[in-house]
């Protein structure tokens, strides 16, 4: 169950690269198509079919990975921290967790509020941040507690 | 949260140590399960028993239930004794009538040619938009529908005509879907000059989106004034924009001086901003006239999805063309032939229609409604059909668990719609007109705002009414059919009405 936790901890991680590479691949792409003359709204934002670029595939991407991805991740996270036995492991999955719920919060409200989507950038480092240290620190905790004779008796989880 | 991780008092039983995790998580794996199962509908279910009856703090039916069913997804059986319910189906123009324009439309599923472009999509006598529906006011329009090759099956709707329900044409409520060589024939009378449009409600988010639709005009027994009298279509197929199936602009000729009647008509998910480079005026809006409408200039008109404009603008004296922009990408250029001018920029500010025009009598008076509902547009994580996500709420709750809006004909019936959400949602009733009576709690003060497609924007909300004069069982949804299909979908239902008609089923009825 540790190498689940520090599996998932470091999936949270690399998502969160993704998150960043897609959205602004995403952004590209609309500029360099408005540039060309492309219009972008509603109508177009809602309709069905061949997207107007190809880079429309980065920005549906986020929307998937943020919603159902990592949300997913960061509650499996929760779920692995229990079993670890780990000293800190439920507290910085919980933190995870947290941050995922804000991220996205803070993404959806900038549909509304525009600086909220400042924050939503700021808050991705955070959370990546986090979510490397939760995978790092299991290792050493896990270490310190192998020297603890009662923890090596309740070892192999 | 509770604290059993790492380096444990020795005195701390085993089996608590494995038993706490495991609790932990139960306690959250089990009501994500229970949100789960309670978000699936039956494998075949009448829109009857969808979501709860919502009486709006009116009269209560005698009988429990709407018309018949118990509710709450529960399946329930009407009781022995409870009267009979009239059926939609009963909701027919008079049969003895004959009709006064027929049209036979045969529907496909083909790929279209759009800028030379092959798209997979559908059609309507062998084109997208299939042939426009024009009658005059007061006539009853007789259309008979074959399905040649749509595989999922087809409906017509009359978007924004107040038909008999059972002509509504929404598979699963009203008819079954028409499958492959079947057919259907839709009558009703044409009561309101405006316009219109017709579009498939079976599967209706890919199939309407894919150009199964076209234009129905009901001009007015008096005619009209204008010399020039246009429809545009404006329909996005895969990205590329179009009026009346072309990806470009729509020259319409005219003389220096000539007023056109141009009829925009949104068959888009999301709202349309048109805008031209002189004035216009804004006669009609969903098929009900402007009362005494002026000359707007230096502002973009919202055309919300599913909505209509008719707008009249004059070729310019001194022999030049004017543009309409239908959003920047396409447009209708009105003048002689060959004469062209740079797109006009978009205004920065929008025509209020909630000041436009001057008032008018409604015809009812909506200061004593005898029902009163709430359609809070939210948006919430949750699980709609086993799928977990960011779903649409409707009063704070995910579908299938809507309001039923139930009526009583005659009822005067006041709606507060209000939009919680970060997206734009654009209102369709069937069935009926809504009137304006306030946006965000103020109330309008110019011509009579009737709506049959009400374009909602994050944030607001709006007040409005109208007469409970149609009976049957009518849906009102978000005509971002896209949201549609993702559960923003409630009913207006008239007590003692049922419907024989199940969503799913041999059918396959799904309306969305």
């Amino acid at each position: 169950m540790r190498a689940a936790y520090k599996v998932l901890a470091y999936l949270v991680a690399a998502e969160v690269a993704v998150q960043a590479m897609v959205m602004v691949w995403g952004i590209a792409g609309l500029g360099k198509w408005v540039d060309g003359g492309g219009v972008f709204d509603k109508v177009v934002i809602e309709s069905e079919g061949t997207p107007p670029f190809p880079e429309v595939a980065g920005i549906i991407a986020h929307g998937i990975n943020g919603f159902f991805v990592i949300p997913g991740i960061a509650l499996l996270l929760l779920i692995a921290s229990f079993f670890t036995r780990v000293r800190g492991a439920i507290k910085w999955a919980v933190i995870v967790f947290v941050l995922v719920i804000l991220q996205g919060q803070l993404g959806g409200l900038g549909h509304d509020f525009p600086l909220a989507g400042a924050l939503h950038g700021l808050n991705a480092l955070a959370l990546f941040g986090a979510a490397i240290y939760t995978g790092r620190r299991l290792r050493a905790a896990a270490a310190a507690a192998a020297e603890q004779p009662e923890a090596r008796t309740a070892a192999p989880v | 949260m509770t604290r059993h991780s790492g380096r444990r008092p020795p005195g701390t039983p085993r089996p608590l140590r494995i038993a706490l995790p495991i609790v932990a998580t139960v306690a959250i794996v089990a009501p994500l399960a229970w949100l789960w199962q309670d978000s699936w509908v039956p494998a075949v279910y009448s829109v009857m028993d969808m979501g709860h009856p919502d009486y709006g703090a009116g009269a209560v039916p005698d009988t429990s239930g709407g018309g018949g069913h118990g509710g709450h997804m529960q399946g329930q059986m009407p009781d022995h004794d409870m009267p009979t319910p009239r059926l939609v189906t009963d909701m027919i123009a008079d049969p003895a009538r004959p009709a006064d324009i027929r049209v036979d439309l045969v529907t496909r599923q083909q790929m279209l040619t759009v800028a030379g472009r092959s798209i997979a999509g559908f059609s309507v006598n062998g084109t997208s938009p299939g042939p426009q529906i024009l009658a005059r006011q007061g006539q009853l329009v007789e259309v008979h529908l074959r399905n040649e090759s749509v595989a999922d099956g087809v409906t017509l709707h009359w978007h924004g005509v107040d038909v008999p329900n059972a002509m509504d044409g929404v598979a699963g409520v009203t008819q079954d879907a028409v499958p492959v060589g079947g057919e259907f024939t839709y009558r009703f009378v044409a009561k309101q000059a405006g316009t219109y449009w017709y579009h498939s409600h079976q599967v209706s988010n890919p199939q309407v989106a894919g150009g199964l639709l076209g234009s129905l005009v009901v001009t007015p027994k008096s005619g009209i004034v204008q010399q020039v009298d246009v429809t545009a279509v404006a329909h996005t197929y895969g990205g590329m924009r179009t009026i009346n199936g072309k990806a470009e602009d729509f020259r319409v000729p005219a003389r220096a001086g000539q007023r056109v009647r141009i009829r925009v008509t949104n068959t888009d998910n999301g709202p349309m901003k048109i805008w031209t480079g002189g004035s216009y005026r804004l006669l009609a809006l969903d098929g009900t006239d402007v009362h005494q409408p002026t000359d707007v200039s230096d502002r973009s008109l919202t055309v919300t999805a599913g909505g209509r404009a008719d707008l009249e603008v004059t070729a310019p004296s001194d022999g030049t063309a004017v543009r309409v922009q239908l959003s920047k990408a396409t447009a209708v250029i009105i003048g002689p032939p060959g004469v062209d001018v740079p797109v006009p920029p978009q205004p920065a500010s929008e025509l209020d229609l909630l000041a436009y025009g001057t008032p008018a009598p409604l015809g009812f008076d909506p200061a004593h409604p005898t029902r009163r509902f709430e359609y809070r547009i939210g948006r919430r994580p949750g699980f709609v059909k086993g799928r977990p996500g960011l779903w649409w709420s409707i009063n704070g709750r995910l579908f299938p668990h809507v309001p039923m809006y139930v009526v009583r004909e005659g009822d005067v019936v006041v709606m507060h719609i209000e939009n919680q959400t970060g997206e734009v949602h654009p209102m369709h009733l069937h069935g009926h007109h809504e009137v304006v009576l306030a946006r965000n709690g103020v109330a309008a003060s110019g011509s009579p705002w009737w709506v049959d497609s009400l374009n909602v924007p994050p944030g607001e909300s709006y007040d409005i009414a109208f007469m409970a004069n149609n009976p049957g069982i009518w849906m009102d949804h978000c005509h971002n059919l896209k949201h549609a299909a993702q559960g923003m979908i409630a009913h207006l239902m008239y007590e003692g009405l049922d419907t024989p008609y199940r969503i799913a089923g041999p059918a396959d009825n799904q309306p969305e």
